[in-house]
């Protein structure tokens, strides 16, 4: 039946659905390794969800956040770090180095392409998982989900997670792109892609909690777009003027990294030297 | 039994000096990992510094002693991975066989797993770290008596055990599956919910992080200690679990050895 449904698909749609496949048969081959990475996820849930519930206590406003919207905004962490951030992008800066990338630059496949069927399977893998872990965390606790009352913010906040999903891919390309300047990609992708990115997204705390003259340096860069933009959106705290301005900025990131994609890779192929391959 | 310790000592002493001139190599990437953890530590350290002095208490500690726990955390974690980098390796050495050659050596079989890579940066982020949070300690009076000072540096000492043992266990599951990419790093998570004091989580929670996965004696325990909030069956508890801990992963090891194939030779 399932070859059947791919025969009747266009080539060009098929090859990419059968890498799709692939990738998520690739997960399930060390299954350990992705229970694990689902648990750390799960780990790092839970214990912002306790932080949460701890300090707000019996109160039910702190920071500007009722109690209900900030375990909200920790619902969406868990939300947003699977379906903005999870990727396989990352393994390009590898492929570069080891001149595996010549394979894949050999192959009836677009690189870009190839990398974001790849970012797709691991992104809908990983929300599956989560809206089972997170559900269950929501039924054991019962606690008041924050829901917006406002139509409109939904398709704001749909608008601005779609734009988080193709910038959060755009900046995964540039770092792996600089592989093909510097061998250490590793140290790169660490401290940009996981320390600035994750902090300054607000993947662990909303950045508004933090000290004025801190959150208005980090609303400069492309990161609270990621995750805190999009989650101050669904929690009401914007104006609809204040997220139009967010989706606009949010675009403007798009458009600037998509020419900064090119013109690195455009220079970086280049540059390739196919080192081991 | 002591000479045998004082050699491998020394066999550390060279392997670390060699790891140290490895990584001086790649300094640029050396200083990019510098940076991403002395950010990290000062954004978190700015989170709770800004959240506790808005609310006050975290069930029931006040601002400094929520930081403490933060700082003894910090200690801990950065103590554990300088000594035991060489667990990040290990995987690589399994799969590829070169353990054998390990094994061969007149050294403990968890000698090269554990102890054969440190990474010196941990080691330069803990100097002023260790002195921070000695003028942290002294500042606030956070201590009631000398005798809470030396129990929080003997549960330290204790901790490093069961970082030891933690390790060890670690390396005996990757001999066995090789499946533990993240095994390591869910450890490291697990550490991370001692970042603040375990109280916050719930009573199921907390008793697994003292029992199953004794993160609470890794950091709870000892910060507890200094704060003279620790009772003497806790620190009987911290010891036991401790050398619990020592002996199980010790009999995992000697096992996952004897199931030791050679992966690729």
């Amino acid at each position: 039946m399932k070859i059947l449904f791919v025969k009747f698909l266009p080539v060009k749609v098929s090859k990419y659905f059968q890498l799709a496949k692939i990738t998520f048969e690739e997960y399930f081959v060390y299954r350990l390794n992705f229970f694990l990475w689902r648990f750390r996820s799960f780990i790092l849930f839970l214990s912002l969800f306790f932080f949460w519930l701890a300090i707000y206590g019996q109160e039910n406003n702190f920071l500007g956040y009722q109690k209900a919207q900030m375990l909200t905004y920790v619902v969406g962490i868990a939300f947003l770090r699977s379906l903005v951030l999870g990727t396989r992008t990352g393994d390009l800066a590898g492929q570069i180095r080891s001149g595996e990338l010549t394979k894949l630059i050999l192959k009836p496949l677009g690189v870009f392409s190839f990398c974001f069927v790849r970012d797709l399977a691991d992104k809908f893998l990983n929300l599956f998982f989560v809206i089972f872990e997170v559900g269950l965390i929501l039924l054991i606790f019962k606690f008041p989900f924050y829901l917006p009352k406002n139509p409109a913010t939904y398709f704001f906040f749909v608008v601005l997670v779609t734009l988080a999903f193709f910038l959060y891919f755009l900046i995964n390309l540039i770092l792996s792109a600089l592989a093909f300047w510097t061998e250490e990609i590793w140290a790169t992708q660490w401290l940009f892609g996981v320390i600035f990115l994750q902090f300054f997204a607000g993947a662990f705390f909303p950045i508004d909690v933090l000290p004025a003259w801190l959150s208005r340096i980090i609303y400069l860069t492309p990161f609270p777009y990621l995750i805190f933009f999009p989650l101050k959106i669904w929690l009401e705290q914007l104006s609809a003027a204040m997220a139009v301005k967010a989706i606009f900025i949010g675009a403007f990131w798009l458009i600037f990294f998509y020419w900064l994609v090119s013109f690195l890779w455009q220079k970086g192929v280049k540059n390739y030297g196919a080192y081991g391959g | 039994m002591a000479p045998m310790a004082v050699k491998t000592f020394k066999v550390w002493l060279k392997v670390s000096l060699m790891s140290a001139q490895t990584q001086f190599l790649t300094n640029w990437a050396g200083l990019l990992f510098l940076v991403g953890k002395v950010v990290r530590f000062l954004l978190f350290f700015v989170f709770l510094f800004t959240v506790l002095s808005s609310s006050g208490t975290l069930a029931g500690y006040n601002r400094e002693q929520v930081i403490f726990f933060f700082l003894v955390f910090n200690l801990v974690d950065i103590m554990v991975q300088f000594i035991f980098r060489g667990v990040y390796r290990f995987r690589s050495l399994v799969v590829s066989g070169d353990y054998d050659l390990d094994l061969l050596k007149p050294l403990p079989s968890f000698f090269r797993p554990l102890f054969g890579w440190s990474d010196i940066l941990d080691f330069v982020t803990l100097i002023p770290l260790w002195i921070y949070v000695i003028w942290f300690i002294f500042n606030y009076h956070l201590f009631p008596s000398i005798g809470s000072l030396f129990l929080f540096f003997l549960l330290l000492i204790n901790s490093l055990f069961l970082g030891f043992a933690f390790h060890l266990f670690v390396c005996a599951i990757c001999v066995l599956t090789t499946e533990i990419d993240h095994l390591v790093w869910v450890y490291r998570d697990l550490t991370n919910m001692a970042k603040f004091p375990t109280d916050i989580y719930q009573k199921g929670i907390r008793y697994l992080l003292t029992f199953a996965i004794p993160v609470v004696v890794l950091i709870t325990i000892p910060a507890k200690a200094l704060l003279g909030l620790l009772s003497w069956q806790g620190v009987m508890l911290a010891f036991a679990i401790s050398g619990l801990f020592f002996w199980g992963s010790f009999r995992l090891w000697r096992y996952a050895l004897s199931q030791y194939s050679s992966a690729s030779s």
